[in-house]
């Protein structure tokens, strides 16, 4: 169902425990803390559960990150779902939320992100092992409160272009002196909407520029890998392949990227 | 110090510490278990060797040690996947390792051509070609074009073109490039690319694990 923002933000008093797909504006965010609710991030893999059990409800040949966002609405206890359906995710997840609504006998509520008050990215800067950040930034949605004890920013070596990966692993290659660009960093900002800032790299240094495999933002990795001087594009589906790893490795190597 | 090139069907070493010997090749279904080498690359290679450098990095390390240019286009086609570094200005400018949609081509070239009793040096390249992109849905073609009255030998060809044609797509469709893996020796395989094609062989990726166990570390960033 679409609601008014007021509305969405209003119901949130009847839920005690809810999903989110995407990044659902901050108001929504706010009321849920406010109300004390828990909040599972359904992009993230939550269950054990085969992913293949997602297949009756949307394509096997689709997002791996929504496919997962399936498997954990049907597995978990919620109260209800927000899904952002706005400039801020994707058609993709607006038909999934549509076929979620269906399937499902809680409200799944789209909302629209077009948030631009701009919070910071500290994490995307800072020396820090890569999966470490990425954790934190993807922990970060579900909480309206800016990032506590920032830390510092250092110069980058290397950069990730992209969106969290469904496979963290993958975060593991890279240096704690890499720099978050893309999606990831629009996440942290609390900007998912802000098309600006995710195409924004830095060309003075080598770029992963990653996309979820079926992912619409596979057009705009390409395109910007095309654009920067020194860029390595990827996609990945569902889990890392040993040779998306050994690019990545033989990327940083060959360009001379230490560990 | 022994390094080994493990690959999906042939294994390839080099005893350094022989001054002048020349590669050895074993089939891989012949490797005896206990195997052991001082470095190692290829995707069967981190099991029989402490040191493991991905085929990658032995590929480019290979093309820098037997290329002389500053800008050129590597294309390693093995039996299980192609991959393919470019240089330009004498540094990494792209790569790419296919080995799924680019999977078991170069094995399924070898397997059709014992299956049908076929040589290769004796196929000329055909005017037309099927369009391959990964080695076992490409047999589909082969089946139906001989059901349509295709001879087998032309059958084969085509497909054998459509697969150089893949993979030189696959390397970004350059006008010239350097070709490295066992299908060097396949003059049909070599002669259906669109380019220019310089044949380096099979050692390219010994000649990389060379240069790594003379220069381990990469240079540092600027």
């Amino acid at each position: 169902m679409t609601l008014d923002p007021a509305s969405s933000v209003a119901i949130l008093s009847r839920f005690r425990k809810i999903g989110i797909i995407g990044v659902p504006p901050l108001e929504i965010i706010r009321g849920a803390n406010e109300h004390g609710l828990v909040i599972h991030d359904l992009d993230e893999p939550l269950v054990r559960e085969d992913l293949e059990t997602a297949s009756p409800y949307l394509p096997r040949v689709y997002c791996a990150i929504l496919r997962t966002a399936v498997v954990n609405a049907l597995h978990l206890e919620l109260d209800a779902i927000y899904a952002d359906t706005g400039p801020g995710k994707c058609d993709c997840a607006l038909h999934t939320a549509t076929i979620l609504a269906e399937a499902l006998p809680i409200p799944v509520i789209c909302t629209k992100n077009t948030d631009t008050v701009a919070c910071g990215t500290p994490l995307c800067q800072a020396r820090l092992p890569l999966i470490d950040r990425m954790l934190a930034i993807t922990a970060g949605v579900k909480s309206a409160a800016p990032c506590q004890n920032p830390p510092d920013p250092c110069t980058p070596t290397a950069a990730f272009w992209g969106v969290p990966p469904r496979d963290f692993s993958i975060l593991g290659l890279f240096p704690d002196t890499t720099h978050i660009h893309g999606w990831a960093r629009c996440m942290e900002n609390k900007t998912p909407a802000d098309h600006a800032l995710e195409a924004q790299f830095n060309p003075e240094v080598p770029t992963v520029f990653f996309a979820q495999s079926f992912c619409a933002k596979t057009a705009l990795a390409r395109y910007l890998a095309k654009k920067h001087p020194h860029a390595l594009y990827l996609d990945v589906d569902v889990h890392t392949t040993s040779s998306a790893r050994a690019k990545v490795q033989a990327f940083l190597e060959l360009s001379g990227v230490r560990p | 110090m022994i390094l080994g090139d493990f690959g999906t069907s042939y294994c390839k070493f080099l005893d350094l510490d022989a001054p002048g010997a020349k590669p050895a090749i074993i089939a891989t279904k012949e490797l005896p278990r206990e195997t052991r080498v001082d470095l190692a690359t290829g995707h069967n290679g981190k099991r029989f060797a402490d040191r493991y450098v991905n085929e990658l990095i032995a590929l480019a390390r290979g093309g820098e040690a037997l290329i002389e240019e500053d800008e050129y286009v590597l294309l390693d086609c093995g039996s299980r996947d192609i991959k393919f570094i470019r240089y330009a200005n004498g540094k990494l400018a792209d790569m790419g390792w296919n080995a799924e949609c680019g999977a078991s081509m170069g094995f399924t070239i070898e397997l059709l051509e014992r299956y049908y009793e076929l040589d290769y040096t004796r196929l000329r390249v055909p005017e037309q070609t099927f369009s391959v992109t990964c080695g076992v849905l490409g047999m589909s073609d082969i089946f139906d074009a001989v059901i349509s009255g295709v001879e087998v030998a032309e059958a084969v060809a085509r497909f054998v073109k459509g697969i150089a044609i893949n993979a030189y797509r696959f390397a970004g469709s350059p006008a010239k490039l350097y070709l490295s893996g066992g299908l060097c020796d396949n003059p049909l395989f070599v002669g259906s690319f669109p380019c220019q094609v310089t044949a380096l062989g099979r050692f390219v990726l010994l000649r990389g694990l060379e240069a790594e166990a003379h220069h381990p570390s990469p240079p540092p960033v600027s």
